[in-house]
């Protein structure tokens, strides 16, 4: 089943979560070198012609695993929750990439959830939240492309949202920007659990416990998403493992 | 002598259920997979029907034997210079284009500077187009200003295509201002077979129905992108979607993609291609396939394309003098899921009420009293679209029971409406059948109150109310006010709608 975990940054690209060394391209034969119009090279890529082998050798560094827990209060919403819910158009003028209108952008995440939310995800006055985890039904954050939803609810202080499914734009932005860690449940995790619900999410061992209630559920592994995320996105993870040139 | 049902043959067609309603089976290519009629499905949300990859044996590839690829599969082969691929792969793709709006272009724009350096330059000031068209007409000071960021960028960058606007008071005083990015990109023959575009908007998916790869991306994608001029993608899998039969002359593209989507759900084509071929689709002209693809999103579709044929290339005669390569699937090529449609058996349709994917008859919903209806966007705003409302105006000679805002996507169908005569009304314009039928003077072009906007926004529901809408999403707020509610329809059913006051069949008018 194709979902929404199969993410574009799976096991097959270059990313993994071993930093290929620069000087030795051991396994991958043509090393791309694009640069951009003012010369400098921007981004070196090698382009991935075979799956990249487990860490065998003796100098390549064990995988590092995503340590990440996250501990918190959780927000419950349903099914097909879509962006015009989680960040309303008429915020859209903020520009995200802007540091004080990214902060006002997470004041306003979540805030067009219909009135049968009675609970609201960012309290009146307030402009964080205190529900660090959402849980989700299927189909979340479907309708737009605007990155602004996965931003909105990463500005507002939300750590990690936890779906039965994903939509694939919000899911590729979600990684990408490195803002939320988008985890997806095994179990229809929006009947079980109530927002409020005290929870604890182990990445290592794809595990959600629900203080609340009692029980456990397992999560689909993250796998590669992982490390890209714990570096803050795309653009950090391909800093930091190599890919591109540090910047000045 | 019974004859068999289930046919060995990889690409014959299954059990279509001629008696029903838009009936249709999904079939595939696998011997040994369930032929079933979609009717046995009781649950809404679908279990995504995932045939097993046929093991065939294949013969030792050489280089230039090669497997059979779908439509999408070979742009993605083509753009990632890999003569071999299958869904799944993840592949480096050369972008052709990209867009981005006034919406999304400053993030993007933010993240290019931050990730590659204040005194970056793009990779191809060619192949950006920059359209300006979300929230334009509106004293909104950000929205404003977003627009100047863009310009200044442009600017800055030389980018070749920046469809700016500088006077907001008049549409008309301004030569580059184009409107609605997916109608303004075809329109501007940046549509082109074969290729790939990206866009940051996820209507992107438009720009298939020239069967090229087009899909919406984020800024940070897109910032991407601006530096390096590729993009990391995950090569689809396609969904085929066969409609045949003679279109009724009350049916419009916008049923047909409401009936599929009200078929498969809004996550029924998630991470897929959805490619459309049939005879249906052979006689739609450009414009009914971009509505067709406009709304593959809606079903959570990664992208849509009907493949290109005579009707695309005169579409493109005018526009583009860049060389282009059309590529078409494999007839031995995997697909998915097959799903059969006799469009001569569909009725006018509806989205109701929250979800693009909550189908109903419209005729069944004749006594949904409205509030408004709302004709515009890149789903139902282009000249084609306003031709077909003008069509039951004319055909009814009334006037309009509830307000009937119009706005055109582009400056071009602005033109259009004031000047194309409507067929059977000795010589009318569109827009003079409007007038006498007393809807709202067609507005300045842009994406209006499709998506809400700020407050100001032209025919933006701050109010809860009910709209008939030719655009393509009704999730709780919308158009504005969480408590709106939106049907989705065509342009006939929307005209129709506005006559009567209540959600309308459009054959009460068009037979």
């Amino acid at each position: 089943m194709v979902t929404a975990s199969s993410i574009s940054f799976g096991a097959n690209t270059t990313f993994t979560s071993s930093p290929i060394p620069k000087t030795k391209p051991l396994f991958i034969p043509h090393s791309l070198k694009f640069t951009t119009g003012n010369g400098r090279a921007a981004v070196t890529f090698q382009r991935a012609v075979s799956v990249i082998p487990k860490a065998t050798s003796a100098d390549s560094r064990a995988t590092k695993e995503p340590t990440a827990t996250f501990h918190g209060l959780c927000y419950v919403v349903g099914d097909n929750i879509d962006t015009d819910q989680i960040i309303p158009a008429e915020y859209l003028t903020l520009v995200p990439s802007n540091p004080d209108e990214y902060e006002k952008l997470g004041s306003y995440a979540l805030i067009g959830l219909p009135a049968t939310y009675t609970t609201r995800f960012i309290d009146e006055n307030e402009t964080k939240t205190k529900y660090k985890i959402i849980i989700a039904g299927g189909n979340f954050g479907c309708g737009s492309s605007r990155e602004h939803a996965p931003v909105a609810l990463g500005a507002a202080g939300c750590s990690a949202v936890v779906a039965e499914s994903y939509a694939r734009i919000f899911f590729r932005n979600s990684v990408a920007t490195g803002e939320i860690y988008p985890l997806d449940s095994e179990a229809r995790l929006c009947e079980e659990c109530s927002t409020g619900d005290v929870v604890t999410i182990e990445i290592a061992e794809s595990r959600l416990i629900n203080h609340t209630t009692g029980k456990e559920y397992k999560l689909k592994p993250i796998g590669d998403l992982g490390p890209v995320i714990d570096a803050g996105g795309i653009f950090a993870y391909a800093r930091k493992t190599g890919m591109i040139a540090s910047r000045n | 002598m019974a004859s068999s049902v289930i046919s060995p043959a990889p690409t014959s067609s299954f059990i279509n259920n001629k008696k029903d309603l838009g009936s249709f089976c999904f079939s595939s290519t696998s011997q040994f997979s369930v032929n079933k009629c979609k009717k046995l499905a009781v649950s809404k949300k679908i279990v995504s029907v995932m045939a097993p990859q046929q093991s065939e044996r294949r013969p030792a590839t050489t280089g230039s034997v090669k497997n059979a690829m779908t439509l999408t599969e070979k742009i993605f082969s083509r753009a990632s210079e890999k003569p071999q691929l299958s869904p799944g792969d993840n592949v480096w793709v050369n972008v052709d284009i990209l867009m981005t709006h006034d919406v999304c272009g400053p993030g993007s724009f933010g993240i290019f500077k931050k990730e590659f350096g204040e005194n970056a330059k793009v990779w191809d000031r060619e192949k950006i187009v920059i359209i300006p068209d979300h929230y334009i007409f509106t004293s909104d000071e950000r929205a404003n200003r977003n627009v100047d960021i863009l310009r200044d960028f442009c600017m800055e960058q030389n980018i070749k295509y920046f469809y700016d606007i500088k006077d907001l008071g008049n549409f008309k005083a301004n030569p580059d201002y184009k409107g609605v990015c997916h109608i303004a990109l075809a329109q501007e023959g940046h549509c082109r077979p074969g290729e790939v575009l990206l866009g940051t908007d996820s209507h992107t998916c438009t720009a298939g129905a020239f069967g090229q790869f087009a899909t919406g991306i984020g800024n940070t994608d897109a910032g991407f992108v601006l530096g390096t001029g590729k993009v990391l993608l995950k090569v689809p899998p396609t969904l085929r979607f066969v409609l045949d039969g003679e279109m009724p002359d009350y049916l419009l593209a916008k049923d047909l993609i409401l009936q599929i989507i009200g078929e498969i759900s809004v996550a029924g084509a998630t991470y897929k291609s959805m490619e459309f071929v049939g005879t249906t689709v052979e006689r739609l002209s450009m414009e009914e396939r971009m509505t067709l693809c406009n709304m593959v999103v809606e079903a959570g579709g990664k992208n849509g394309v009907v493949p290109a044929d005579g009707t695309t290339f005169k579409y493109l005669e005018d526009k583009t003098s860049l060389p282009y390569e059309p590529v078409y699937s494999d007839e031995k090529a995997s697909f998915l899921s097959e799903y059969r449609f006799d469009i001569s058996k569909l009725e006018p349709l509806v989205a109701k009420p929250h979800s693009p994917d909550n189908r109903a008859l419209a005729r069944e919903c004749k006594d949904v009293k409205i509030d408004r209806v709302y004709i515009g966007s890149c789903t139902g705003g282009k000249t084609e679209d306003f031709l077909a409302a003008a069509k039951v105006f004319l055909a009814s000679g009334k006037k309009v029971k509830v307000p009937t805002f119009l706005v055109p996507a582009t400056q071009k169908v602005w033109m259009d409406v004031y000047t194309l005569p409507v067929p059977g009304s000795g010589g009318k314009t569109c827009s003079q059948i409007f007038e006498e039928a007393g809807c709202d003077t067609p507005a300045s072009p842009s994406c209006g109150a499709c998506l809400g906007g700020p407050k100001d926004t032209y025919a933006r529901m701050n109010e809860p109310m009910v709209c008939v809408s030719t655009t393509n999403r009704n999730f709780p707020g919308r158009m504005g006010h969480k408590e709106g509610q939106i049907y989705l329809a065509s342009p006939y059913t929307a005209a129709a709608s506005a006559l009567t006051g209540y959600v309308t069949d459009p054959r009460e008018f068009l037979e």
